[in-house]
């Protein structure tokens, strides 16, 4: 077992996964520095979710390692594992994933509540990143009442407020149009760069990659140089794999 | 045939879920067909329509079972799958009514069977005509009669099933697999008309027993004078708890998140608040039939024969199918918030917060209503017991 580099929060070495027989990750490298904006791009399917949920510790890599602040979490029991996505990570997803029940500010006080801060600090600390979001009007909402992008800033703001070291955010702003986009992903970038949280960010967008430090390409659960793929042959080429349909 | 082949695919607890309905349809149709063979034997007998009537208790209580399991089975369940097929909320509801119907049916038929076995009908096995003559064997059976009476439960059942169903909302999902949240059902307003219906069963019940004393209330096993007003009396009461349980679990859920809650509290809370619609009712059923259970051992249990056999399995049937529908009603209030556990998870949140919470609702609901039922049991018991 090799130590890390002691510079990166994340670090990753030759991660092997698969679901279910069908292949996910073929052993990916990756490093995160403390503080950056870490771009992961790739088409659907070219296993950036299961890069995140493996550095995440949502998921234990079938092979390889993952180091958190120098501490392996692919070792880590699972009990423990949920311990460290509550008080050092954040997450978000492509669906807000807020739950139902809850107003919007309880809903952006959870992880909070979850660690057993009491109900003033962390309803203080969600009404703070509520309105530097914008969505401090409605504090008092139901998540049915409010716009996806809404919902999706609230899922932010819920990232924000617990503090995390690290941000992991999954397709933030993939069933937003272009202008609410633009909004969230800049006050998930500006905060992230203001509060020096380290974010590591999969899109398949390179205007989204645009906005990160640094970019790591993945295709078909491999790292690459560019997710291009090789140009297609030419005609030839295709009667070999023509099918009788 | 699409029934049959979910059917067999299916979670063997789904399974064990359709034969517990089969079981309770069998139950109702063997008293159904005991109802019918004491009026074959004995013509004359007022007792006959008495027994008839007591036997829709127990088939009330299987319907509503019934439904209650074609709620959660989890083949009929809308998916967008089988929705962008052509198979939507409406075609589900037709297969959710047939499998009821072939549930109950094979309850009807176990139960026909086993009849005819212990009347003495059919011969080869153990207690052939074990209990001939307590079922007016000798007198033949009207045919049209008996299938009517069988078929009584299939029908009501399946019946309902898709009534029930059909009014299912089919969950829009987007590629991404996200969920319209579901609008959140305004708070119960049952309340007012549930404790003046308890009210006035409890009311009804008390007049009625000041008559000439006696046995007040004889249960079916004995026919002298039931007096028609203390069974209003009762059915209004357990109408009355069925409407106010949606509103006192709402309560309940109001309670346990007031006043600055912590995860745990507000979790429970808000969940049983959302909930109150779901498992409410059958919860009011659950409180009604058990303080009717409590009313009722109180006034006969010094007897030396409080009841007979065919009371006893009547009983049983209705406790039964209360208690299971509740448990398959909170079963289903679970698969509905499997969402949002699956997201609470994934933030983090431990295990262990979430059973606490699911601890601390089903505490507060014990704790509401078991002292309502012990209440209601004591003002039901006091009129009859002089």
């Amino acid at each position: 077992m090799v130590a890390p580099p002691d510079n990166d929060v994340i670090w990753a070495r030759s991660l092997h996964h698969s679901h279910n027989g069908s292949p996910g990750l073929g052993g990916v490298s990756i490093g995160v520095q403390d503080a950056e904006i870490l771009a992961v791009t790739g088409p659907r399917g070219s296993g950036k979710t299961t890069l995140l949920h493996c550095l995440s510790g949502r998921l234990v890599p079938q092979q390889g390692e993952v180091w958190f602040n120098s501490v392996p979490v692919h070792t880590m029991a699972p009990r423990v594992r949920e311990q460290l996505r509550r008080e050092r990570f954040g997450w978000i997803a492509s669906d807000p994933e807020l739950v139902p029940e809850l107003t919007v500010w309880e809903n952006a006080a959870l992880p909070l509540l979850l660690r057993g801060v009491s109900h003033r600090a962390a309803r203080k600390a969600a009404t703070e990143w509520l309105e530097r979001l914008d969505i401090a009007a409605f504090a008092k909402k139901r998540p049915h009442a409010l716009l996806q992008a809404q919902r999706q800033r609230i899922s932010v703001a819920r990232a924000l407020a617990a503090q995390p070291t690290v941000i992991f955010a999954d397709e933030p702003t993939a069933t937003l149009h272009r202008a609410d986009r633009t909004q969230v992903l800049r006050t998930l970038t500006t905060a992230a760069r203001s509060h020096g949280i380290t974010v590591v960010l999969a899109t398949h967008d390179a205007e989204v990659a645009a906005l990160a430090d640094r970019a790591v390409a993945l295709l078909d659960g491999r790292r690459v140089a560019t997710v291009t793929p090789p140009a297609e042959p030419e005609a030839e080429g295709r009667a070999a794999c023509s099918l009788s349909v | 045939m699409l029934a049959l082949r979910l059917a067999r695919g299916s979670h063997p607890l789904v399974l064990v879920r359709r034969l517990l309905v089969a079981a309770a349809s069998a139950g109702v149709g063997f008293l159904l067909l005991c109802a019918l063979g004491y009026a074959a034997a004995h013509p004359a007998s007022a007792g006959s329509v008495l027994r008839l009537l007591w036997c829709f208790v127990p088939l009330a209580a299987t319907v509503q079972f019934a439904v209650a399991v074609a709620r959660t089975d989890p083949s009929t369940r809308p998916r967008p799958g089988l929705s962008s097929m052509g198979l939507g909320p409406v075609r589900l509801s037709a297969l959710a009514a047939v499998s009821t119907a072939v549930s109950t049916t094979l309850g009807s038929m176990v139960a026909l069977l086993f009849f005819l076995h212990l009347r003495g009908d059919l011969t080869g096995m153990p207690f052939d005509g074990g209990a001939a003559e307590f079922l007016g064997a000798g007198t033949p059976l009207p045919p049209a009669a008996a299938l009517m009476l069988l078929a009584l439960v299939p029908v009501a059942a399946s019946t309902a099933s898709a009534l029930a169903l059909r009014s299912r909302p089919d969950p829009a999902r987007d590629t991404f697999g996200s969920e319209e949240l579901p609008e959140p059902a305004p708070a119960p307003a049952g309340l007012p008309w549930g404790v003046a219906l308890t009210a006035a069963g409890l009311a009804v019940e008390a007049y009625a027993s000041r008559g000439p004393a006696g046995n007040a209330f004889p249960l079916p096993g004995r026919f002298d004078a039931t007096p028609v007003a203390v069974l209003i009396g009762w059915t209004l009461t357990a109408v009355g708890l069925a409407m106010a349980g949606p509103s006192l679990t709402h309560l309940c859920g109001r309670a346990l998140q007031a006043v600055r809650p912590g995860a745990v509290r507000l979790l429970a809370g808000r969940v049983l608040m959302n909930e109150a619609h779901r498992i409410g009712r059958p919860l009011g059923v659950v409180c009604a039939v058990l303080s009717a259970v409590i009313a009722a051992s109180a006034l006969y249990g010094g007897d030396e024969r409080p009841y007979g056999p065919l009371t006893a399995l009547g009983a049983v049937l209705v406790l039964g199918c209360t208690t299971a529908t509740l448990l398959t009603s909170s079963l289903e209030a679970k698969h509905a918030r499997a969402h949002t556990v699956e997201a609470l998870l994934r933030m983090g949140a431990p295990a262990a917060t979430l059973r606490k919470a699911t601890a601390l609702r089903a505490g507060a609901l014990l704790a509401l209503f078991a002292p309502l039922t012990w209440v209601i049991a004591q003002l039901a018991a006091l009129p009859l017991a002089d």
